[in-house]
């Protein structure tokens, strides 16, 4: 189980990696789709003990939303809003994938900390989590394309949907059920804006957005 | 025995590195359906250069003469240090990785003042891009070699690649292979291959490498041949070295796997200058932090 | 009427009203629809709330889902009334508003928004699960997102999009706070059924991991700080308040915020029993004022009428926050001043969008002599505004001078300083522009237009409100508020 945990860890990085330093957005929404996949993976490898129908649940439904669900809408909204690549964003890409390094090293430090309240997380998915947060908010500050903005937001998702998944094992179902579903509307719902945003402001790059101030 | 064994590495380098570069030339010329030049082309190459004589301009000093010279022999004074996967080295000190990324430095220090010496302005741009992606390169080989040395606890490259068994492997498998992919993208990026640069290219501003030694003729440009055959060489071998967990110990086995390894390494290169076209300028420096970010990624995993 | 029968039915109703809109034929039947669903909820929100006070404390329905005690029973009743107020408000606003019209597929849109925005913020009160109250929190957050665009201009997606955005990562954040609550009761030696449920997490038999509530209880108030509009993670609001129609606008402003606040409060008991009473009250009393002296500083330079309204709330939500953090009188304070601060600011909102109707813009400048121009949005301008800066008949001058004496009473005499020299700078700024906008030059010529039937007994209802708890507060008011206080003393 931990060498299996060791590799879902190591390719979770390398996906991040991929998302701070590629400039298509294609290739970002289809490693956000690989990453989705890689993690939803996790509930079925950290409950093996009792490998039940609510488990695979839970990772089934993951998968099928994050790994294929919002990549899909994503892909026909970049379709409609016609752009493939991002222009430079806020922070340049190699400066980008130098923050990644700095993340790791702070989600490494992070994870160290929190580890002896958690004993029962497995020290490299909590350090996945730790770091798929900070990869997803730096995404959604330091990029222009409301796009990579909802892609930075899953990656957040991904993140603590990971936390969850090692922490707490009492949630009822219905809470996680909730919570796809609420992962799904919001991603349903920054799809319709960017469908309003793109139609009204022919593009979608959001520092268009900048009339309100003060 | 020993003795033999250790100059076996060496020697295959300075016999055999050609080849490689011919290797990788027939792979390209099969995917595109061409019969290709012989295997031997690259010998009958440098061989021609040597018979010739050289022409130097006016502009130029003996910095522009000493710098394929020194190229040269800095690269064959890092054969003798660097294994060949299992075979080792004649030389073998704690710390002589460090020393192996300083001699490739020299050495490319020595082409760039020579391509700066000529005075034009082609051969000043191709040192200014050689030199930016150089010290972006540089860091990455250093950590690729600490994430290596890390794994095996050792701190000499013949140690560090007898203690790469397939059960480091197995213990370290995501750390390696990271490790790995960095060293394919260094091997690329300082030979001057494709997706970085193109060593076939014919429009000056597109080049890279190839436009520092337009000037050079004569049996100065046999030497720069020979020494990009050396560097591609050593690099794969670092490389080869790494996938090639097998440490038999018996020489004829891990030399013919070696061999084998090598071959490999030539077509995947090969395939991979087929089915990519070259990056532009602006995404290389990308391309190769991506490169050492790998490595630095394996470098904490190992220390998780 | 049993109360857990009305839990349910609260929750029925809204949904159903909510699907009803979607269904009918005329713009009118859905604002006469809102208002109506309001007024039934009203009656459903005071029979629980006397069956709260007058029973053992609390009420639970749907084995332990659902859990109402004298906190949740009090925003119960503020949320209804401010629904109630905003409802009626908006069949006067939509009827006149001329610029964009009141098409009746917007029409649905906005009824069913509006109602689905009430039953989620009903299901965060009422439930007793962190995790259904998160969900309920995430609902809120997208249901009203269109409600901030019913009307897709550029600036009003603008303002939607940052809305979204921020308000999601807060969000996921608090569910982060969420999940270390829960893994903090199992690694404290009891593995719950259900970490979740907030009576289990509260009970003072709970063994919390303290470093585990503590980054927890950081989260949750980051997280759903953002959604209450504390600084510094406020800049989404004033965009959001600004640009959406005043009714949302004053639903906003109203309760929506409280609701993020109240989420807040919930995990304050669990965070006192593993850590003592001075973490989550140190935390609550420095984002409560840093969020006044930001907002302070920001009305100075405001020259939109809705944007000083939406920085009014920043800082009012500042003091709630302070008054939480001030212990046991403090919290007596904050829940006065919470029902207070939801009834001006509604209509605050209701006069400056109804005036800006009028005047064609919510530039401070161009509304100007409205008491002379229209006298009902006039007066209610007047009032709302004076009352919001702390002038003294008005009920709000009550709570917060409540609130310096919970200050004057704990010693935080420097959150004490500063709230004073804020508030002064804050009555100084709003009172220039008030004393413009109500008593200038009028500049709107033609006649005021027939108003609502609705939009006097809005105005006489919300200023009375204001006035009479101004002087006189009820016993039975006061034993409900304290009651209520005394749920987060633990």
């Amino acid at each position: 189980m931990f060498a299996l945990l060791e590799t879902v860890h190591a390719l979770g990085l390398l996906s991040c990696f991929a998302l701070l330093g590629t400039s298509r957005i294609g290739a970002c929404i289809r490693w956000l789709s690989f990453q989705g996949i890689l993690f939803g993976l996790v509930p079925l490898i950290v409950h093996q003990g009792g490998l039940g129908w609510r488990a695979a649940l839970l990772a089934g439904g993951n998968i099928a939303l994050k790994g294929i669900g919002f990549p899909l809408l994503l892909l026909r909204l970049r379709a409609r809003a016609e752009t493939n690549r991002e222009v430079e964003p806020f922070v340049s890409f190699v400066m980008s994938i130098l923050f990644g390094i700095f993340a790791l090293g702070l989600s490494v430090w992070l994870t160290s900390e929190l580890k002896p309240a958690l004993h029962q997380a497995p020290f490299v998915m909590l350090d996945s989590s730790i770091f798929l947060i900070l990869v997803g908010l730096f995404l959604i500050i330091s990029r222009r394309n409301a796009l990579m903005q909802v892609i930075g937001y899953l990656v957040l998702e991904n993140g603590i949907f990971v936390f969850g998944v090692i922490t707490v094992v009492g949630t009822p179902l219905l809470v996680e059920l909730g919570v796809l579903l609420d992962a799904f509307v919001g991603v349903f719902v920054m799809g319709i804006a960017i469908y309003h945003i793109n139609r009204e402001f022919g593009s979608i790059e959001v520092d268009r957005l900048s009339a309100l101030k003060g | 025995m020993a003795a033999f064994a250790s100059v076996i590495s060496p020697v295959c380098a300075l016999v055999l590195g050609p080849l490689l570069l011919a290797l990788i030339n027939r792979t390209k010329a099969f995917v595109a359906g061409r019969r290709g030049p012989p295997l031997l082309q690259p010998y009958f190459d440098i061989a021609k250069y040597l018979r010739r004589g050289a022409v130097y301009g006016d502009a130029t000093s003996w910095v522009f003469r000493l710098g394929p010279v020194v190229n040269l022999t800095v690269l064959f004074a890092a054969l003798l240090i660097v294994p060949w996967g299992a075979i080792r080295s004649p030389l073998s000190f704690s710390g002589d990785l460090i020393v192996v990324a300083g001699l490739l430095a020299v050495g490319r220090f020595a082409i760039v003042l020579a391509a700066l010496d000529t005075g034009s302005s082609f051969e000043g741009m191709g040192a200014s891009r050689e030199v930016h992606f150089a010290a972006l390169a540089e860091p990455a080989l250093l950590l690729a070699l600490a994430v290596l040395a890390r794994v095996t606890g050792a701190l000499s490259l013949t140690p560090i690649y007898q203690g790469i068994t397939a059960s480091a492997w197995v213990a370290a498998l995501p750390t390696l292979a990271l490790a790995a992919m960095t060293l394919l993208v260094l091997a690329l990026v300082e030979n001057s291959r494709i997706p970085v640069d193109d060593p076939t290219t014919h429009l000056e501003l597109t080049m890279i490498h190839e436009v520092m030694v337009l000037d050079h003729s004569g049996p100065d440009l046999g030497y720069i041949h020979y020494a990009a055959a050396l560097k591609l060489w050593i690099l794969g071998g670092l490389l080869v070295g790494l996938v090639m967990p097998l440490r038999s110990g018996a020489l004829w086995l891990d030399g013919s796997a070696m061999l084998l390894g090598m071959a490999i390494l030539a077509v995947v290169i090969g395939m991979i200058e087929s089915a990519m076209a070259r990056y532009r300028l602006v995404h290389v420096p990308q391309f190769i932090v991506g490169a050492a970010t790998l490595s630095v990624v394996g470098f904490i995993l190992i220390l998780v | 009427m049993l109360a857990e029968q009305s839990i349910l039915l609260m929750l029925a109703v809204a949904v159903a009203g909510a699907a009803l809109c979607l269904s009918l034929p005329r713009p009118r039947q859905v604002l006469t629809t809102i208002v109506a669903v309001s007024a039934v909820e009203m009656a459903f929100a005071i029979n629980i709330w006397a069956a709260v006070l007058a029973g053992p404390g609390s009420v639970t329905a749907a084995e332990q889902w659902f859990y109402i005690d004298a906190f949740s029973a009090f925003h119960i009743v503020v949320l209804v009334l401010v629904f109630l107020l905003s409802s009626a408000f908006a069949g006067v606003y939509f009827t006149s508003e001329a610029a964009h019209g009141f098409m009746i597929s917007v029409a649905r849109r906005f009824g069913a928004l509006w109602l689905g925005s009430l039953a989620a913020m009903l299901l965060v009160l009422m439930s007793n699960n962190l995790g259904i109250m998160w969900v309920g929190m995430e609902a809120t957050t997208l249901l009203s997102a269109f409600l901030i665009s019913l009307y897709p201009t550029r600036l009003s997606l603008e303002a939607m999009w940052k809305y979204l955005i921020i308000c999601s990562i807060g969000i996921a954040f608090a569910f982060m706070g969420t999940l270390l609550a829960a893994a903090s009761i199992q690694s404290g030696g009891i593995v719950e059924a259900d970490a979740l449920l907030w009576t289990h997490l509260a009970s003072p038999e709970a063994h919390l991991d303290p470093i585990l509530m503590k980054f927890a209880f950081v989260f949750v108030l980051v997280g759903y700080g953002t959604k209450a509009g504390l600084a510094p993670i406020h800049s989404w609001l004033p965009d959001a308040h600004s640009q959406a129609p005043a009714p949302v606008s004053a639903m906003f402003s109203g309760f929506l915020l409280n609701t993020a606040l109240y989420c807040v409060m919930r995990f304050v008991p669990p965070a006192q029993h593993a850590l003592g009473p001075n973490f989550a009250n140190g935390l609550l009393i420095v984002f409560g004022t840093l969020s006044i002296l930001v907002a302070a500083g920001f009305i100075v330079f405001q020259r939109d009428a809705k944007r000083l309204l939406a920085y009014h709330s920043v800082e009012h939500m500042g003091i709630i926050t302070l008054g939480y953090g001030l212990g046991p009188l403090g919290a007596f304070a904050a829940l006065f001043h919470t029902l207070n601060h939801s009834v001006c600011k509604s209509l605050a909102f209701f006069a400056v969008g109804r005036l800006g109707q009028r005047f064609g813009s919510h530039e401070m400048h161009t509304i100007s002599g409205a008491l002379r121009a229209d006298h009902l949005w006039g007066i209610a301008l007047l009032v709302s505004l004076l009352a919001l800066i702390g002038v003294a008949p008005f009920s709000i001058f009550m709570s917060e001078y409540q609130l310096l004496r919970a200050a004057a009473g704990t010693g935080a005499w420097l959150a004490l300083a500063l709230f004073l020299i804020a508030s002064g700078v804050v009555f100084v700024s709003a009172l220039r522009h008030l004393i413009d906008m109500a008593f200038g030059d009028p500049k709107a010529h033609e006649p005021p237009a027939r108003e609502g039937k609705l939009a006097v007994p809005i105005v006489v209802l919300a200023v009375g409100l204001l006035l009479v708890l101004g002087l006189w507060m009820p016993l039975s008011l006061s034993q409900a508020i304290a009651s209520a206080a005394a749920v987060l003393a633990g």
